[in-house]
């Protein structure tokens, strides 16, 4: 360890180009030399979630392998259970809370080897769950829209389960970045998800109806249009906040 | 902190504690279970009392908007540290800074110098998978004091650093101790001995003793147990709380 004196500094005395701080020169160019520049997507989401912890715990979730593995496995054997209970309102139901308690569980002081040092971080470790929690939908999602694409056995769990939770996920983190309160993103996400399913309950008289038509995707579709709209309006730019 | 319990089912791991601190190198000692790891997790935020009362900097940490200011101003190094294998030091470093809501602007800067000051410089940009517990060890005290913080909590923070470096860590301590809190929890008496201008001896849960490592020796006088002054201060002390002939705070 580099142990200087007076508060970590050289003195005059100790460098022969008096009154040049080479600590203050060095860190300067280490802090250039180490420094890891963010991608597009991480500035992005920085701007839109309005913090850049947050943006960097969006963005390395998938890079925490054991706790994505399992995470993506609960959502999966989740989305299964959920083509099982077809017909069933209390599986949809309870469907999104145990897919966010597995992700909580595999992100959680069980398998997040720093989870501990996480807990004593300013940033409120409900937030980072949420959007660790929307990191694992939306990539599930785009993955399941890629084998979709190639193949039509993907299409009901993706259009029936990922790409609306990953739709409702998106909605929670929205207002929980607008009012600053992850419990009233998660409650709003409930409410969202609650909504969607008893409508299409209501509407159709049987719920698969409302995952497994053609017709059922155009709301998703404007579901996660409100979502954006509302992640952008809340998170514009305003004076006087970084 | 006054009269703060903490109990995990029957077992009372912090028991009546009652302590103030103000800026300087503070060490905890005591032998292992005697309850220091679960009171820098209190401190931390990280674990919350059974009951008593904690203020931490000025403030309440049961209100969210005061934990959240606290933990801004918090550096904690648990004696466990967890780490992601495939960061590197910079991003682990820079990682947890963001998560300490640095203003983003500082935040290279910081890491430089806290790798800088933990003498990791050559190694800023290697895999954590491929450090040694020293190095490793070393980053969880640069994580720590990235944000140059004004309470500095370090569980069992020498583990694993050979003696120079055990050497330059007091120094670096004393230097923090300047201007911030710093709680050092450890066994290892010769560094509570070389840093802290104030020590607490931890037994049972208990502070059972407090005072100056000066103090502490003082104990030791005529005591037979341990090769080093301060060890003799330290076996009598807790020799004396075990028969229930002394606890002092």
């Amino acid at each position: 360890m580099s142990i200087h004196n007076e508060g970590g500094r050289f003195s005059p005395a100790d460098d022969p180009a008096a009154g040049v701080d080479l600590d203050r020169v060095w860190a300067g160019v280490a802090a250039e030399v180490w420094r890891r520049r963010p991608g597009p997507a991480e500035r992005a989401a920085a701007r839109l979630l309005r913090s850049p912890g947050l943006a960097r715990a969006l963005l390395t979730t998938p890079s925490l392998l054991l706790p994505w593995l399992i995470s993506t496995a609960v959502v999966f054997g989740v989305g299964a259970l959920v083509s099982l209970g077809q017909g069933q309102p209390l599986v949809w139901l309870l469907a999104p809370a145990v897919a966010a308690t597995g992700v909580a569980f595999a992100y959680g002081p069980g398998l997040d080897p720093a989870w501990e040092l996480s807990a004593s971080c300013a940033l409120p470790d409900r937030m980072v769950l949420l959007t660790r929690v929307v990191a694992v939908f939306a990539v599930n999602a785009a993955g399941g829209l890629l084998a979709s694409a190639a193949s039509g056995a993907a299409t009901a769990l993706t259009f029936g389960w990922l790409v609306p939770m990953a739709a409702v996920c998106a909605l929670a983190l929205a207002v929980a970045v607008a009012l600053r309160s992850a419990l009233a993103g998660a409650s709003a996400g409930i409410a969202a998800w609650v909504i969607v399913v008893l409508s299409a309950q209501t509407a159709s008289g049987q719920l698969t109806a409302s995952v497994t038509t053609v017709s059922a995707y155009l709301p998703y579709l404007v579901v996660a249009a409100c979502c954006a709209a509302i992640v952008i309006y809340g998170t514009r730019p305003r004076k006087g906040l970084q | 902190m006054r009269d703060t319990r903490r109990s995990f089912g029957k077992n009372k791991a912090v028991d009546g504690v009652d302590l103030q601190l103000g800026t300087g190198v503070f060490g905890l000692l005591g032998p292992n279970g005697a309850g220091k790891t679960s009171l820098l997790r209190m401190l931390a935020t990280v674990l919350p009392p059974s009951s008593g009362e904690i203020r931490l900097l000025g403030r309440d940490p049961r209100g969210a908007g005061a934990r959240r200011e606290i933990r801004r101003r918090l550096g904690y190094l648990p004696q466990n540290l967890g780490y992601y294998p495939s960061f590197t030091v910079a991003e682990f470093i820079e990682y947890f800074a963001l998560l300490k809501e640095m203003p983003s602007a500082a935040v290279p800067r910081a890491v430089a110098a806290a790798v800088e000051r933990v003498d990791l410089g050559a190694k800023a940009r290697a895999k954590l998978r491929t450090l040694s517990g020293g190095m490793l060890r070393r980053v969880g005290i640069a994580q720590a004091i990235v944000n140059d913080p004004d309470l500095l909590l370090l569980d069992e923070p020498t583990a694993g650093l050979d003696p120079e470096q055990r050497v330059q860590f007091r120094a670096l301590m004393r230097i923090l101790g300047e201007r911030a809190t710093v709680i050092v929890s450890t066994h290892l008496v010769e560094d509570v001995g070389a840093a802290c201008a104030e020590v607490a001896l931890m037994s049972d849960g208990k502070i059972v003793f407090r005072g100056t490592p000066g103090e502490l020796t003082a104990r030791g006088e005529g005591h037979g147990v341990g090769d080093a002054p301060l060890e003799r201060g330290y076996s009598a002390v807790l020799s004396a709380a075990r028969s229930g002939a002394v606890t002092a705070s």
